[in-house]
């Protein structure tokens, strides 16, 4: 207690300057309890997406740096699971595509289990053609659509 | 009474009132007789759907109104030639015996007359109907059918029911339901309406995404695959009492289809492999159909339950496969077309309807024999045609295209003509499945 009462007499004697400087030329306003510092927000640098051929669930060379940086943040963030979103671009049927993301994400998931990831920090959902990212109707926006998608809990 | 009436089953309690509390003079003999004298596939049957008769303000509205709703439904069936009647059709000198003038009805090229009367009993409406061989002057049917002023679109269905079965043999389109998807919330959410598009409600308001909604055999349950919970999950639920089982130890849920009314089998990947699954209609896992890697969905069966078509990518590309559950064979169905999907079994057995994703980018639906012969294109050159299903008759199938930009449902016949829209709603519309009343 003893150590608290300089802390409390540094914070009190400026609040009620500022109070009074207040209350000379407009309503007393009570500033708040300052609040609790907010946790930190959950930055996600390095889950990223990695992207697939078409109509293919098995993974691309260029998915395995993506899928270790996503295996190292999973490493990291023992706080968060994981859930890996298989997603498929809008040609083909709806049916075919919502088991297609699932065999996408399933491929990531298993690779990144692999690299040491404990299972049960993830979860696979399939959104098949339902939520693409990109809009258009050109390869360019089917590529981008064909991928699993990394989200943090 | 009118809010009975009203709701799912409104068509078919109508018609069950109809059959147990009116007379009936139905002459099923005469009926056979009349369809082993027409000859397969001569065409359309020319009728002369007659005005009917009605005396009094009321009866005569109401009157006019069963005659739009009987023509239009006949109309939509696509199995008659409306003729107009001829003005001497009926000599009515006698206002008690009008007489059919069975000559003018030839010399126009009638084969079927049909002609009623509307009268009233405090508030319930009664339509007499008569229907006769024009050629013989036969009475093919005498049958009355009564129902209140919100019944009238059920009554007058009754008699184009009980017409088309007496002349074609088959169960008709009337009284059937098609469920499907619409974005028009905002949401894919899932839809009913009648046969010919007429009265649309919407079934589902889970603001989430759902797909393939699949009536069971006889209306009373629907699948479906819904992603409130976050994941495609299969829930069934009952029409009447509104209890719905999810089945939650899957993963990933996809795509039911009906064995009989107590079964529908859907994927469900809880074990890691998307497997197909029979689930009874509480909810509680039966047994597993499927064992394989590869992707097995879209389960349809043969009307007697012992056979299922399914999509398979076990050879690649997906294409359709039969297996006999009894034996667990398999064999290949689909060898034209490299990405095969969506079958759907028709009501008499004999034929499977899928879709085809060509190179150009087109989807198009065809039909093929159960035994892989007799391949019908049914579209072509109009877009993305998906998800065909068939009339409970077998005579038409409803599908959804893009071809005029929105995906909206249409129905055509079995050779793809008559290709027609089938419903005017905002947004897009997906995914139809015919009930079958089986």
């Amino acid at each position: 207690m003893k150590t608290m009462k300089p802390l409390l007499r540094s914070l009190f004697i400026p609040t009620m300057l500022l109070l009074g400087a207040c209350g000379c030329c407009e309503e007393v306003v009570v500033p708040p309890p300052p609040p609790p510092p907010p946790a930190a927000p959950v930055v996600l640098p390095g889950l990223g997406d990695v992207f697939y051929d078409f109509d293919r669930s098995e993974l691309r060379a260029d998915a395995v740096g993506q899928l270790k940086t996503n295996a190292d943040w999973i490493a990291a963030n023992t706080a968060n699971n994981v859930t890996i979103e298989g997603h498929c671009d809008e040609r083909g049927t709806s049916e075919y595509n919502l088991a297609l993301g699932e065999r996408r994400a399933n491929s990531a998931r298993d690779y990144i289990v692999n690299l040491g990831v404990a299972p049960a920090r993830l979860k696979t959902v399939s959104f098949g053609e339902e939520k693409p990212f990109a809009l258009g109707h050109t390869e360019e926006a089917w590529a981008q659509n064909r991928r699993a998608h990394f989200v943090a809990e | 009474m009118i809010q009975f009436f009203r709701g799912f089953v409104s068509g078919i309690f109508a018609m069950l009132f109809c059959l147990v509390f009116s007379p009936l003079y139905l002459s099923a003999a005469e009926g056979q007789e009349y369809i082993a004298i027409r000859k397969e596939g001569t065409g359309n049957i020319a009728l002369v759907l007659d005005k009917l008769d009605a005396k009094g303000r009321k009866e005569t509205r109401f009157a006019e109104i069963l005659d739009a709703t009987m023509h239009d439904g006949l109309d939509f069936t696509r199995l008659f030639s409306l003729i107009s009647p001829p003005l001497n059709v009926k000599d009515n000198t006698d206002r008690k015996n009008v007489v059919i003038n069975f000559p003018a009805l030839t010399s126009v090229g009638a084969e079927v007359y049909a002609g009623g009367v509307v009268t009233m009993k405090s508030d319930m409406i009664i339509l007499d109907m008569k229907v006769y061989e024009a050629a013989g002057s036969k009475l093919l049917l005498n049958k009355t059918y009564t129902g209140t002023e919100a019944d009238l679109r059920s009554v007058g269905h009754a008699f184009c029911a009980d017409l088309v079965e007496l002349l074609t043999g088959k169960k008709s389109v009337f009284g059937s339901k098609i469920v499907f998807i619409s974005n028009k919330t905002g949401f894919k959410e899932i839809y009913e309406c009648d046969f010919d598009g007429y009265g649309v409600e919407q079934l589902t308001n889970s603001k989430s995404i759902s797909m393939n909604p699949t009536l069971s055999p006889d209306g009373k349950n629907l699948a479906y695959i819904d992603f409130t919970s976050g994941r495609p999950t299969l829930y069934i639920r009952s029409l009447n009492g509104g209890r719905i089982a999810a089945v939650g130890k899957s993963s990933v849920s996809i795509d039911p289809g009906w064995r009989n009314n107590n079964e529908v089998a859907a994927t469900l990947s809880f074990d890691g492999n998307q497997e197909i699954y029979l689930v009874n209609s509480d909810g509680t896992l039966s047994r597993r159909v499927t064992n394989g890697k590869s992707i097995d969905i879209s389960p349809t069966f043969s009307p007697d339950g012992s056979k299922m078509a399914f999509v398979s990518s076990r050879n690649g590309l997906p294409q359709i496969f039969i297996q006999d559950l009894a034996s667990g064979q398999v064999k290949r169905l689909t060898f034209s077309g490299r990405y095969n999907t969506q079958p759907s079994w028709s009501p008499a057995g004999d034929k499977i309807v899928y879709t085809t994703w060509e190179k150009g980018g087109e989807i198009n639906i065809f039909t093929i024999n159960a035994d892989g012969s007799g391949l019908v294109q049914l579209t072509q050159r109009s877009g993305e045609n998906k998800s065909p299903s068939w009339s409970p008759d077998g005579e038409m199938i409803v599908f959804s295209s893009n071809r005029l930009g929105k995906e909206k449902l249409y129905v055509m016949n079995l050779k793809g003509g008559n290709e027609r829209l089938l419903l005017q709603v905002d947004g897009e519309q997906t995914q139809p499945s015919w009930s079958l009343f089986r």
